[in-house]
């Protein structure tokens, strides 16, 4: 790689950082500031001013939605939804997929086939379908969206642990380690959880941004959160019909989102190529 | 990245298909109608469904005929007397009427059809019930039919003018089979079946030998959309020309009526809606709880600005064109003070939270409902929204009784009569009345049905009315205009009310 392409690449790889970290933070700390900004949590309705058009109005400067409701208020607010279902899921996910790996990984043999056979199966599901049966069934809900994004991901994180494990578990010092007689907890929760913190902060970075489309995706459908609690998904579902004649009720939503999740992969991005000494940009 | 588009897919096909909503003309005499549903079978006693009315209003006929104008009048019987009080109605049928495969209609056919309606092929369907009144037909020469029945039905002849007593062809029927005829249908109506593909349309083309003259339209297709937006998109695009009900979103109407070639047409529906109360689980149990919580929320105030005045209040479970309406009910008005201090009569607290359960395919009521919790809110009750997919919701969910403390009721209400509404709602026991038990109720139910004498009925459905109403079972919403959404270039389309179309007077240009 010649000297001039490598230093631009270290420039990109600032601006990645730089890009992301001030959309990432900025948005958390906008969505904490709602609880005091908002505190009718974006909910007080107008009948008397639907569909205000944005920059006209001061107190409703991106405008009112089809039940005169603020859509500021309301973008700020459903950004809760979003980082909590996010993160949420994604620590259900790491938690439950990380310790099933760790298992199967290094005791390999029965648990190994039984856990690796179960996501295979699961992998082989659809999410939409999976996602569908399973919330209607069960009824939809912040939680059992949570749920459910847990359920669908955690074949990712015990995939990548366990084959990370698998040669981790021949190396000298967990051999060592096994030699001096450290127990199999200490040995799996002490020499080799952290050796895998890398690869699965990154893969939890790009997860979240993964897992607030979902998120909005199924609430654009009708399957995820309640429609009375604000929320990113559920306000493009309401605004589509009013997309010809009230494009911002739709429009500034889709653009929180796109902020979010640029945001939260450009960290991700660049997460990958600091922690992972194998690819070239960190060098 | 590419899991970014997912929630925007379906809004930026949108914006293309409004950029290019440039016209390409529809064929001369074709009119293409959209219509939301696919029944799936053409066969008259498979269906209870409205959009399969709205096709098959133009392939087949009954014995009576209902128009838009809600009045009954002659079918294919130009006559009727109606003996014995009420037990036998003989039925004096038109001459010189050809079934679209060309066999004709006679005194057989219409034995041959109640015959099978009424057998063990009619039993399969959901048509049965309501013409079991029937005890038999019986054939006194060609043209001439007496129904012979268990018990008198003061609205049996309405029901003769629709869905499952639509008369078959018996020689076609016999050769072709069971299978063939639901995706194959004939009737004597004014337009006969050409070709069907399952969720994707059907087409029927003018039946020259129709009895009441050819019809204007050379060709009719159906295309089946359901999403509101994509009908809308492809009317603006000329490529439908009439968007029928339950289709346009409130929202749209004035987008479609500031096209120079396109307008709404709103009439008075059959469609009435209400939020019924659990009266057996959680705080909805007791009656001043029901009433405050109905005092709460301001419905005129939904209907004027959410529904753009496109449905009138009501104050029981029907509309204007129902018989057993009264006129003189009035809806409880909105009053959050009385809410308060009934609430608080009640040992409501502040912050009490219930549960409405809605489907999850309407967007117009979710907006409504979202208006509900807020009202609500101003009274202290916490609303939460549960949205359920429509057929878990309607065959487990309500019949069950698994409901939060209000849930979504639509009905729809054909007849035209309060007993079909009322009976189904209120008698203990029915399918849609999971948790109430009245006794009283009940015999006022029963008394109803087999009374012929039309003013003693009427009284008798309004007291109804009026008992349920006070009992609080349900939040009276309103009742739904039927909007349909039309191309200029039709012509002489009348409104029904509840989108059962008879396009034999119709024309394009």
């Amino acid at each position: 790689m010649s000297a001039w392409s490598s230093s631009l690449r270290a420039r990109f790889k600032t601006f990645e950082f730089m890009v992301g970290s001030v959309l990432v933070g900025g948005i958390v700390l906008l969505v904490l500031a709602s609880y005091f900004l908002y505190p009718d949590g974006g909910e007080t309705i107008d009948l008397g001013k639907r569909l205000l058009k944005p920059f006209v109005d001061a107190s409703h400067i991106f405008g009112t939605d089809s039940l005169g409701r603020d859509i500021l208020a309301r973008l700020v607010v459903g950004g809760r939804i979003s980082l909590l279902v996010g993160s949420l899921s994604v620590a259900g996910a790491v938690v439950i997929g990380t310790l099933m790996g760790l298992v199967s990984g290094y005791y390999r043999g029965f648990w190994d086939a039984l856990v690796m056979r179960f996501a295979d199966i699961q992998l082989a599901l659809p999410f939409i379908l999976m996602a569908i049966t399973f919330l209607a069934i069960i009824g939809g809900g912040l939680v059992n969206t949570i749920v459910l994004l847990v359920v669908s991901q955690w074949v990712q994180y015990a995939r990548l642990v366990r084959g990370s494990v698998l040669t981790l578990r021949e190396r000298e010092f967990i051999l060592s380690a096994r030699a001096i007689g450290v127990r199999t907890r200490g040995i799996l929760f002490v020499h080799l959880l952290p050796n895998l913190t890398g690869p699965l902060i990154v893969l939890m970075t790009l997860n979240v941004a993964n897992n607030i489309l979902l998120e909005s995706s199924l609430t654009f459908l009708g399957l995820g959160v309640d429609p009375t609690i604000p929320s990113w998904g559920g306000m493009l579902a309401d605004g589509r019909t009013y997309l010809q004649n009230a494009w911002w009720t739709s429009v500034f939503p889709g653009l929180a989102l796109l902020l979010t999740v640029l945001g939260l992969n450009l960290l991700g991005d660049w997460l990958r190529d600091s922690l992972d000494p194998t690819s070239g940009a960190s060098k | 990245m590419l899991a970014l588009k997912k929630p925007l897919v379906p809004i930026m096909a949108l914006a293309l298909l409004g950029i290019f909503a440039a016209g390409p003309a529809a064929a001369q005499g074709t009119l293409v109608v959209s219509s939301p549903q696919d029944p799936g079978s053409w066969d008259p006693i498979d269906t209870f469904l409205v959009n399969w009315a709205s096709v098959a209003t133009n392939i087949y006929d009954g014995l009576t005929y209902r128009g838009p104008d809600g009045k009954l009048g002659p079918g294919l019987a130009t006559k009727w007397d109606v003996l014995d009080n009420g037990t036998r109605v003989r039925f004096y049928l038109r001459k010189g009427v050809v079934f679209q495969d060309g066999e004709p209609f006679n005194a057989a056919a219409v034995k041959f059809t109640f015959d099978r309606l009424l057998g063990p092929e009619g039993a399969k369907g959901p048509q049965f019930s309501n013409y079991n009144a029937i005890e038999s037909v019986k054939v006194i020469d060609d043209f001439t039919v007496d129904f012979k029945l268990k018990k008198p039905d003061p609205v049996l002849l309405v029901k003769l003018g629709g869905y499952g007593a639509m008369i078959v062809p018996p020689r076609y029927i016999q050769e072709k089979g069971e299978d063939w005829f639901n995706t194959h249908p004939v009737g004597t109506g004014p337009f006969k079946f050409v070709s069907y593909e399952p969720k994707i349309g059907i087409k029927l083309e003018a039946f020259d030998k129709f009895w009441g003259g050819r019809p204007k339209l050379d060709k009719l297709e159906y295309r089946f959309i359901t999403e509101p937006a994509t009908a809308v998109a492809e009317l603006q695009a000329g490529r439908v020309d009439l968007v029928i009900p339950p289709t346009i979103p409130i929202g749209m109407i004035s987008t479609i009526n500031s096209s120079p070639n396109l307008k709404v047409v709103s009439v008075p529906g059959l469609t009435v809606l209400a939020l019924r109360f659990n009266t057996a689980h959680g705080i909805t149990q007791d009656l001043r709880v029901r009433k405050a919580i109905i005092m709460a929320v301001d419905r005129d105030a939904i209907i004027k600005t959410i529904l753009g005045g496109q449905a009138i209040p009501i104050a029981s479970f029907q509309g204007p064109l129902s018989f057993g309406f009264d006129p003189s009910m009035k809806p409880v008005p909105y009053d959050p003070k009385q809410a308060k201090a009934l609430l608080a009569e009640a040992g409501v607290k502040p912050g009490a939270q219930i549960q409405i359960d809605i489907r999850n395919n309407d967007e117009t009521f979710l907006e409504v409902n979202q208006a509900i919790a807020s009202y609500l809110k101003q009274v202290g009750i916490n609303a939460t929204i549960k949205p359920y997919e429509t057929n878990y919701m309607l065959n487990d969910i309500i019949p069950n009784g698994k409901t939060g403390e209000m849930f979504q009721q639509a009905w729809g209400g054909w007849t035209l009569d309060f007993d079909n509404t009322a009976y189904l709602m209120y008698h203990s026991g029915e399918k849609w009345n999971p948790y109430e038990k009245d006794p009283k109720l009940d015999a006022l139910l029963e008394s109803q049905r087999s009374i012929t004498d039309v003013a003693k009925r009427e009284q008798i459905l309004q007291e109804i009315a009026r008992y349920s109403a006070d009992h609080a079972y349900e939040m009276l919403l309103y009742n739904l205009n039927s909007i349909y959404a039309i191309n200029t270039r039709v012509k002489n389309f009348v409104a029904p009310p509840d989108s059962r179309l008879r396009l034999t007077d119709v024309s394009v240009e």
